[in-house]
């Protein structure tokens, strides 16, 4: 993990295809260091100048490849933060982030038949791994990726990029509103219990498809999410 | 009534205003001011940094300490940098990370065996000792001063984890080789870099060829922060190791004020805990407290910009001594640096020569009688030291070089507060004691 850095960057681009739903590009002119699959701070205090104490802030997957030069997230409006988010930020503003944190992908698991499972917003630390030179190293991945419908699948051109980089990634897209949630116990019987699973997504999606892969003799050593509180 | 933002302004002035008329001026007269081996130098920049952080009053780990780690990486273009309250506790560091259990069969376990030299700074085998090891001291080589390949080489035996060294004075060692003999036979490498910030090797900066290396940030190196050191490394793991070693074994990685950075501070299963325990007080490993200060930090921070300068300087003075002393060859074996390294020499490192009329201490008593400081190799040959004469070593074959060099070697320094007034006086000061010899 590089060390973690404070950087003063500028929004370069905002995308919101879907009401509530933005997709965030950084710049900065120190360029970016950091692995796929981590997260970053955002501080959007306006009173915040790099010095002092870090003030008030949020977690977010970074969605980018740390070989892309701007860095991206996408947030959904959940709550006073992120509201304030779509209020204030604007292509051009000045945030402060504070990178990188995590260590999803860094923790030992196997590269044969790794299987990602992803919740809507959730799949955003996977397409860091996927869109990254690094994933070359995994051998016939895996990954189901559930959205409400087909308009809030947002990463379809960096899922086309994935699977030219590793072209035996095999992609389960589900859409709810067609054929309903991602059926947990249908990827258990598509995949061995000895795989290393990985699962991002909403808490609860997280929490009862840890706890079923579990008790369906998934050693829990090969269950890794991403989630904060 | 004032604020304190021009409160500040106005402390910050008087600073500057101080330090002008305090330190800014100083006159060498010959004979009567001291010529020092080693010495902080600095100017208003680092005055006004450690009153800043003064008056934040922060006094842990904070943004200074941010500012100063970065400025470190970005120099030696490293991923991870742990500072710690000196050179020392970072090699205690470094090597306390290769004892964790976390690193399974790597492990390093008391008995093992560890390649180091006798003829350097206490500190390279301490925690060697301290931690139940075995040092394995190999000769080192009269001209570099550093370890000798062949017989490193030999003395690797199926107990050899790991080779623990340092660029003596500056002055790296091959790391071609020591990287090619830790590859062959699985070794763990820590660079003590303690001596050598700034230094090259093969292009790159020592430092940033071991899976560890060390930096002291005390007085008398590179950069200072009165007391300081980091450890520094490329290995995510073993950051994260030197981190719980250096705050008292916590699993945690927040600093000082930061709370759930991870975000998942109540949310995980460690050890025999409750599910959930608050992850800040988990401790994975024995752990130390040995961080160091933002004061400390924030002073770090402003030497950092004057890293390269110190180093060119020191290089400059290096020469400036080796015009002096290489008018008499006849007396003094002069150092070399090591093939294709570029040294930021901590010191001028002279062995009087057994077919000189004098001895090293002759010339030493005499150089300090007129002012001239100066230092012997360290422990000379640390086997005859009391604090390691009972101790559990193995001396590889012989060091017959390491006792040429405790008995008949000093060092002269190189810092950057020379000046050319104290070369001049130094070169008639040699050359008036070899001369006094010579008719």
């Amino acid at each position: 993990m590089a060390i973690v850095k404070k950087y003063q960057v500028t929004i370069v681009a905002i995308e919101n295809k879907i009401e509530g739903v933005y997709t965030l590009s950084f710049s900065s002119e120190k360029g970016f260091k950091y692995s796929p699959g981590q997260f970053l701070h955002l501080a959007i205090d306006p009173e915040f100048d790099g010095s002092g104490q870090w003030p008030e802030s949020r977690c977010f997957s970074m969605q980018s490849s740390p070989s892309e030069e701007y860095v991206r997230i996408t947030y959904a409006i959940k709550g006073d933060f992120t509201r304030q988010m779509e209020k204030t930020l604007k292509v051009g503003s000045e945030v402060w982030l504070k990178l990188p944190y995590g260590e999803l992908f860094e923790q030992e698991h196997k590269k044969v038949r790794t299987v990602f499972i992803a919740g809507g917003t959730g799949v955003t630390p996977f397409l860091s791994l996927f869109t990254h030179s690094s994933f070359t190293e995994y051998t016939n991945p895996v990954l189901y990726a559930g959205f409400r419908d087909k308009t809030m699948n947002l990463y379809q051109d960096e899922l086309e990029t994935a699977k030219k980089i590793n072209r035996n990634l095999i992609v389960n897209i589900i859409y709810q509103n067609e054929a309903g949630m991602i059926d947990i116990e249908k990827i258990l019987t598509d995949n061995q219990t000895d795989c290393s699973f990985f699962i991002s997504g909403p808490p609860v999606m997280i929490k009862l498809f840890k706890q079923s892969l579990i008790e369906k003799g998934v050693p829990a050593s090969n269950v890794s999410t991403d989630d904060w509180e | 009534m004032h604020d304190q933002k021009q409160l500040r302004q106005e402390i910050i002035a008087k600073t500057i205003e101080y330090y002008q008329v305090r330190f800014a001026q100083t006159e060498f007269i010959p004979g009567k001011s001291k010529v020092n081996y080693a010495g902080r130098v600095f100017d208003e920049l680092e005055m006004v940094n450690a009153v800043e952080a003064s008056l934040d009053f922060w006094l842990t780990e904070g943004r200074f300490s941010e500012e100063f780690a970065e400025k470190i990486a970005d120099f030696l273009g490293v991923d991870n940098v742990l500072l710690t309250n000196s050179g020392s506790s970072a090699n205690l560091l470094a090597f306390s990370a290769l004892t964790s259990s976390k690193l399974g069969d790597k492990r390093l376990k008391a008995g093992d065996e560890v390649i180091s030299v006798a003829a350097g700074f206490p500190a390279t085998v301490t925690p060697i000792i301290q931690y139940g090891l075995i040092p394995v001291f190999v000769d080192v080589d009269i001209h570099t001063y550093n370890i000798d390949i062949e017989q490193a080489e030999r003395a690797i035996t199926d107990k050899t984890r790991c080779i623990f060294i340092a660029h003596t004075l500056g002055n790296p060692f091959n790391l071609d080789a020591i990287m090619k003999l830790a590859n062959k036979h699985n070794l763990w490498v820590i660079e003590d870099n303690c001596d050598a910030f700034g230094s090259r090797y093969d292009g790159k900066y020592t430092g940033t060829f071991g899976h560890l290396a060390t930096i002291s940030f005390y007085p008398a190196h590179h950069i200072t922060t009165g007391e300081g050191g980091a450890i520094i490394t490329n290995d995510s793991q073993l950051a994260k190791l030197v981190r719980a070693f250096r705050d008292w074994g916590r699993d945690c990685y927040c600093m000082g004020g930061e709370n759930n950075t991870c975000g998942k501070r109540f949310s995980q299963q460690f050890g025999n805990l409750p599910f959930g325990y608050d992850h800040k007080y988990v401790y994975s490993e024995i752990g130390y407290n040995l961080k160091m200060t933002d004061i400390q930090a924030a002073i770090g921070s402003a030497q950092m910009d004057k890293l390269e300068e110190f180093c060119d300087r020191r290089r400059a003075n290096f020469k400036k001594h080796y015009t002096i002393f290489s008018k008499y060859p006849q007396y003094f074996s002069l150092p070399s640096a090591t093939e294709n390294s570029d040294p930021a020499w901590f010191a001028f490192i002279v062995t009087v020569k057994s077919e000189a009329p004098f001895t090293r201490d002759g010339v030493t008593r005499h150089l300090n009688s007129k002012l001239i400081e100066t230092r012997n190799l360290f422990a000379g040959n640390m086997t005859k030291q009391p604090a390691f004469v009972n101790k559990n070593w193995r001396i590889a074959d012989k060091l017959d070089v390491t006792d040429q060099i405790m008995n008949n070697t000093f060092f002269l320094g190189t810092y950057p507060g020379l000046t050319d007034d104290m070369f001049e006086y130094e070169r008639k000061i040699v050359d008036e004691f070899v001369i006094s010899y010579t008719v």
